[in-house]
């Protein structure tokens, strides 16, 4: 392991790292915008308001470098949200969570690639490049938050920031090996991420190690007065060695990739071994999720990306011939096709008298969702699941279209609905590819989750891929 | 006939000092693109946050119309492109907005009105676009801005009414304080929308109509808008759906856009911000900042400080003139005095230091030490106006100002004694006049003596003193001609006659002589059916002077019995308050000496001697107040009605106890009784006014003949409670009252009956209401016109006018 906290200090270390990450991610392409100077000269500058009086001697993350997926604003970089439409946009202002650790001493060095505002599960949709799996260049790393899942496997920061709206941490994280957290709704403040659907999407983690996991955590998480919508994260005692893991019987009909499915029997068996019990539980509304989630993020983005209009900032078309024009052109030339696709449904299903059938239906499932949830929790303390059917698949439409993509968001958007936490964690590394499971936790608990995934990461740490900068640091 | 249904969507910017969803300054008028920050301008990544001032300020307006208060308002987007609005969606509320089901209650042309309120909500406003040759500017300053919006239901009937209830709206809200209600810079803005239809058929196609910033536009656009529908339908057309706009330059509206079906705005609750749940703290603290409204406020004033409808009006326009008026009161001032002062001298000071009553010089304190001054008689009425000045001139307590001044009133009877004495010495020839009967010299005694004291004497003193040196008390008998003093001729006609041959077979009757004055207003060439307002001005400019010279202890008018009616309440309109007792008397024949000694007939004896003995009399000793004294029954001069049959030929309509004091239409100051503006105002209102008795078969058209004329006035003497017929032809008032309403005319409504106007009962007098009608309650035509007269003398404008005429509350018994 390299000493993080070192790396930005040492002059000569610091060339080293820098030489390894540039010539690393001209075959993964995880950067939009890599550019640690400007980051050093940045950290610690958040807003004075959000800044305590007297900082800590020891700052938890002083000097740790840290990416930062491109849908999350860091003053001075861009925030481009992977579209054509904010390709020269700089943010003139820091998210709250990227302050909160910025006034902890961690560095942001650079931005991530992402699926176009986080709409796909590839990092295919992003509008300038696609990036790749480092564990073979020829595969997806997964997305949204591809470009931050990766630049954690390559080992070129210890942990970045992502966004979840329906598995877009934990699918990547999963499909290259490292830990992923979707935080309970509300306890990270939203405040700084460009929304795509509001009421799901929660900035997370995406991490090497559980213990730079759960400290990330601690020091983004919090109520805050820009966020309405962010809540004060009480803390939830866990369970302990005693925890009680359910398993959804539904898992039984559902197709599952043989590795997924093998791996999802040995976790099975190594939380056996670790003392954990496993009982069967019911998640009759499973079925359901995905339509619901789709026709409440399409609905809630076809306002969310009405803002992106060419008339304050972003790409314009100066052609046009008057306001109207421009707002129109602009958007036909901005936005990439899914990001087209899901407007367009999100406006049909909002229509007035379509929104019983589809968007007040949506709102009925994730009630049930929700309390098909809540009843489980009665009797488990966290909730196993794979995180995707099938390990990272190769690009373009042959092994997944972008409708079995969604339908294959089954697992993680779960979660998003009931806006509980879960986190991804490396379960095996099958045919070469690394393969991650997933697990639920009522509101508020993820200091369980920490645990048990600390748990699992004694008998199984973070697989590196074959070229990393672990192996080029030696 | 038509139904015509309108309601309001009015929205008001609320005061806060930052916007409704970020920390800007929620001032749009600076340098454009200044109070604008990443949330208002929708940046990537913003959230709203929302601001406490602004939900507060929401929950209290919607308190304040008596709305049910939502345990959890929601805030949703509404989504719409356009290029003012940065997110493209505005945050507003829609499913569950802030407050619904309340109502103002509203009073137009003596009708009540509950106007519903359908909901208030909170929302951010826009940007503003502006197009500059081929260019389009935008200015962010405004958007985000907190509004809240209030939509009434189609409640209101005619533009007047609207106007009206936004009137009422404004004075709430600032009084409130939550909005400047500053209509020309767009703090109240204000749409209509507008359906007309068959009466009974419900609600017809509805029309939109924006750019009304201004009250004056909202009621002409509305009546406009009313006219042209009626129309349309009249003619068989129909009424296209459609948003139009008021064209201020032409007066007319016009078709902005036609509305195929109604925009998709795609609701959606926003997921940005919870739902605000007030909490009992939250609910209590609104209802401790509510203040009591204007209209309640006005009410109470009228009730509880017995001011008229028209100075509770302008004490309650303003909160801060309401509670400084109510301040004073608290002190100890007298409320007809302090309201008087107010909209009188006071207003006048704050005109010419062009300052505002709050923070000005006169402090409650300062105006209620100046009052009691005057009412301790330390100061009088001519020495206040200049403590006053003083007050505004040099900042210092009225208390100070007197005895710096040196203004202190002389009031010691035995000092004033001593100058009175010696003016009376010094001008013997006046004293001589006075003591033969001729009182015009009085006035120039007294001003002798306030000459000598510097103005400093208190003339009510002085007025006592002279009364008492001179030995002057009198009751006058002023003359204006019929039977009563008239002549029987030999063939039996009634000619003018000489009223001293009356007057001296009362003296010999009543012993009264010496305390007697008789005067005629020249009256000896006519009969009192002859009477002009020349008549007029000169009686009401000698009453005026009688009740002001103090040595008159009563006022007896003998008059003509056809013209009585009218007289008797013109005099009651403007002496409602008299110090002295003011009687009319009448006769059916003249006294004769012929009559005297050859009639023995009991009936057709002149019953002239006997009345007016009579009347002189009840002058000595009946309380102030104005009476009709005929064969030995007193009479209301409101509402008297001439009918032979009843005994003594007349009677009272409507009244429940007899009237002879009453409020003042207005108060005023004497100097407005001169005798060429008196009579300047009368003749203008003579040649403005008609009364019509509807009759069955009545042309409309003879009344728009009138108007060309220059008739602006209208009594209409309707059938019963208020109907007169309205139907689509020419035998019907229809074409007479919109031509009307186009030129300004009013109509006044009386009954022909001894009834009350009621427009609640019939359609076809709802309908009067609505072409504009003012019924006028159970005061009955005579007294309806002279009350006309009366304003036409007292109004300072057109528009004082119409309130003082509808201000009628007190006088309907
Ligand atoms: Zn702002």
């Amino acid at each position: 392991m390299p000493e993080w906290d070192k790396i930005l200090s040492n002059p000569e270390k610091f060339k080293k790292w820098k030489e390894a990450a540039v010539f690393l991610d001209k075959n993964i392409k995880c950067f939009l915008e890599f550019d640690p100077e400007k980051g050093i000269k940045l950290s610690g500058t958040g807003a004075p308001a959000d800044r305590p009086e007297t900082e800590p001697a020891d700052k938890p993350l002083s000097g740790i470098p840290f990416a930062v997926k491109d849908n999350i604003a860091v003053k001075s970089f861009k925030l481009t949200c992977g579209s054509k439409i904010l390709s020269n946009f700089v943010s003139p202002y820091t998210a709250t969570a990227v302050t909160k650790l910025q006034n902890n001493g961690a560095v942001v060095i650079g931005k991530t690639n992402l699926d176009e505002f986080g709409m796909g599960s590839s990092t295919e949709n992003s509008a300038f490049s696609p990036t790749h799996n480092p564990w073979d260049v020829k595969r997806v790393p997964g997305g949204s938050s591809g470009g931050s899942a990766a630049a954690v496997a390559a080992g070129l920061v210890p942990f970045a920031l992502g966004s979840d709206t329906g598995g877009s941490i934990r699918q990547p994280a999963s499909f290259c090996g490292v830990y992923g957290l979707k935080p309970t709704y509300g306890s990270v403040s939203r405040f700084g991420l460009v929304a795509y659907a509001s009421s799901l999407e929660v900035i997370g983690i995406i991490s090497k190690t559980v213990s730079m996991l759960k400290n990330v955590f601690n020091v983004m998480k919090g109520e805050d007065p820009l966020d309405h919508s962010s809540l004060p994260a009480e803390e939830k005692t866990p369970a302990g060695k005693t925890a009680k893991i359910g398993l959804p019987k539904e898992l039984k009909s559902i197709e599952l990739y043989p590795s997924v499915r093998k791996t999802l029997d040995s976790t099975i068996r190594n939380y056996k071994q670790m003392g954990y019990a496993i009982s069967e539980i019911s998640l009759p509304t499973l079925e359901y999720v995905v339509s619901a989630y789709y026709v409440i993020a399409t609905a809630e983005a076809s306002a969310n990306l009405a803002r992106f209009d060419g008339i304050r900032y972003g790409e314009r078309d100066f052609s046009a011939e008057n306001p109207e024009e421009l707002m129109l052109s602009s958007r036909n030339r901005g936005f990439g096709k899914e990001v087209k696709l899901r407007i367009l449904l999100g406006t049909y299903v909002l229509r007035s008298g379509f929104q019983e059938q589809y968007y007040l239906r949506a709102q009925k499932i994730r009630t049930a969702i929700r309390k098909d949830l809540q009843k489980a929790f009665e009797s488990v303390d966290a909730v196993l699941l794979p995180v995707y059917p099938r390990p990272a698949f190769k690009p373009g439409s042959k092994e997944m279209d972008p409708f079995s993509q969604k339908l294959a968001d089954i697992f993680t958007s779960t979660a998003n609905l009931a806006g509980i936490p879960a986190v991804s964690f490396p379960a095996a590394v099958e045919e070469g590819l690394p393969v991650g499971m997933q697990l639920l936790a009522p509101p508020f608990a993820e200091k369980l989750l920490f645990s048990m995934c600390r748990d699992y990461e004694k008998v199984f740490p973070s697989p590196n891929p074959p070229d990393n900068y672990f192996n080029r640091s030696i | 006939m038509f139904q015509s249904f309108v309601g309001l969507e009015i929205h008001i910017h609320l005061l806060t000092k930052t916007k409704v969803f970020c920390g800007c300054k929620a001032e749009f008028g600076d340098e454009p693109n200044t109070n604008i920050c990443p949330v208002c301008m929708g940046y990537p990544g913003v959230l709203p946050a929302l601001n406490e001032k602004a939900i507060e300020m929401a929950y209290l307006v919607a308190y304040a119309l008596n709305c049910k208060l939502n345990p959890m308002a929601v805030f949703e987007r509404k989504n719409y492109f356009y290029p003012d609005l940065p997110k493209n969606y505005q945050i507003s509320q829609f499913r569950s907005p802030v407050g619904t089901n309340g109502f103002i209650d509203l009073k137009y042309r003596n009708i009540k009105k509950r106007v519903k309120i359908r909901e208030v909500h909170l929302e951010e406003d826009a940007g503003k676009m502006i197009h500059a040759g081929d260019i389009s500017l935008l200015d962010f300053n405004r958007t985000g801005t907190p509004l809240l919006e209030i939509v009434t239901m189609p409640d209101l009937e005619v533009g007047e009414e609207a106007e009206l209830f936004l009137q009422n709206f404004r004075r709430m809200v600032r009084y409130l304080d939550v909005c400047d209600g500053n209509m020309e810079e767009g703090s109240l803005r204000c749409d209509a929308n507008i359906s007309v239809n068959l009466r009974g058929k419900g609600l017809g196609k509805k029309v939109e109509i924006k750019n009304l910033n201004s009250f004056k536009f909202v009621r002409k656009a509305l009546n406009y808008e009313i006219g042209r529908q009626t129309e349309i339908i009249e003619r068989g057309g129909s009424i296209a759906q459609e948003t139009r706009l008021w064209n201020e330059n032409r007066d007319v509206t016009e078709s902005m856009r036609i509305k195929e079906s109604e925009n998709d705005y795609r609701y959606f609750p926003d997921p940005d911000l919870p739902p605000f749940r007030p909490d009992d703290l939250f609910i209590t603290n609104i209802k401790n900042r509510i203040v009591e409204m204007p209209e309640k406020r006005r009410k109470r004033f009228i009730e509880e400080y017995g001011l008229t409808g028209l100075q509770a009006d302008f004490i309650c326009e303003e909160k801060e003139r309401a509670d400084f008026f109510e301040n004073t009161i608290k002190l100890g001032a007298d409320p007809e005095n302090t309201a008087l002062w107010l909209a009188s001298d006071v207003k006048k000071m704050l005109n010419r230091y062009s300052t505002a009553l709050k923070g000005s010089r006169l402090t409650e304190t300062r105006f209620f030490e100046l009052l009691n001054l005057l009412k301790e008689k330390r100061i009088h009425g001519k020495i206040a106006k200049q403590v006053l000045e003083v007050v505004f001139k040099e900042d210092k307590s009225p208390v100070d100002i007197i005895r710096e001044k040196g203004w202190e009133q002389i009031t010691d009877r035995t000092k004033l004694s001593a100058v009175i004495e010696k003016v009376l010495k010094e001008n013997s020839a006046a004293v001589q006049a006075i003591r033969s009967g001729d009182n015009k010299p009085l006035g120039f005694l007294v001003g002798e003596v306030m000459k000598t004291t510097s103005g400093r004497a208190d003339p009510g003193i002085v007025h006592d003193i002279l009364k008492e040196k001179l030995s002057l008390t009198f009751i006058h008998i002023i003359s204006m001609g019929g039977a009563i003093t008239g002549e029987l001729t030999d063939d039996g006609t009634v000619v003018p006659g000489n009223p001293d041959i009356i007057i001296k077979q009362v003296e010999q009757k009543t012993g009264f002589s010496k305390k007697i004055r008789l005067e005629e207003i020249s009256i000896s060439a006519i009969l009192s059916e002859e009477i002009t307002p020349d008549d007029w001005s000169s009686l009401i400019f000698r009453v005026a002077d009688l009740l002001n010279s103090q040595d008159t202890s009563g006022i007896v008018i003998t008059h003509g019995t056809d013209t009585l009616a009218y007289t008797a309440s013109l005099l009651f309109w403007l002496f409602p308050q008299p110090l002295i007792p003011i009687i009319f008397t009448a006769a059916f024949s003249p006294f004769t000496e012929k009559t005297a000694e050859k009639t023995s007939n009991k009936m057709s004896r002149s019953n002239a001697i006997i009345n007016l003995s009579s009347s002189i009399e009840e002058a000595a000793h009946l309380s102030p107040g104005v009476y009709i004294y005929l064969d030995d029954r007193i009479l209301s001069p409101l509402n008297l009605k001439f009918e032979k049959a009843a005994p003594g030929g007349f009677r009272n309509w409507n009244l429940k106890q007899p009237v002879f004091a009453g409020k003042p239409v207005k108060n005023v100051s004497q100097e407005l009784f001169s005798r060429e503006n008196i009579l300047k105002k009368l003749k203008t209102a003579v040649n403005n006014t008609f009364l019509v008795k509807t009759f069955a078969g009545m042309r409309g058209d003879i009344l728009i003949k009138m108007m060309d004329s220059g008739i602006t006035n209208f009594i209409l003497e309707t059938y019963d409670t208020g109907t007169a017929n309205l139907s689509e032809s020419p035998y019907s008032l229809k074409k007479a009252f919109s031509t009307g309403r186009e030129r300004g005319v009013r109509f006044f409504c009386t009954s022909q009956q001894e009834t009350t106007i009621d427009f609640s009962r019939y359609i076809t007098s709802r309908e009067l209401w609505k072409e504009g009608a003012i019924p006028m309650g159970s005061l009955t035509a005579e007294s309806v016109y002279t009350r006309i007269l009366a304003c036409y003398i007292l109004a300072e404008s057109e528009e004082e006018l119409i309130n003082l005429m509808e201000d009628t509350g007190a006088y309907t018994y």
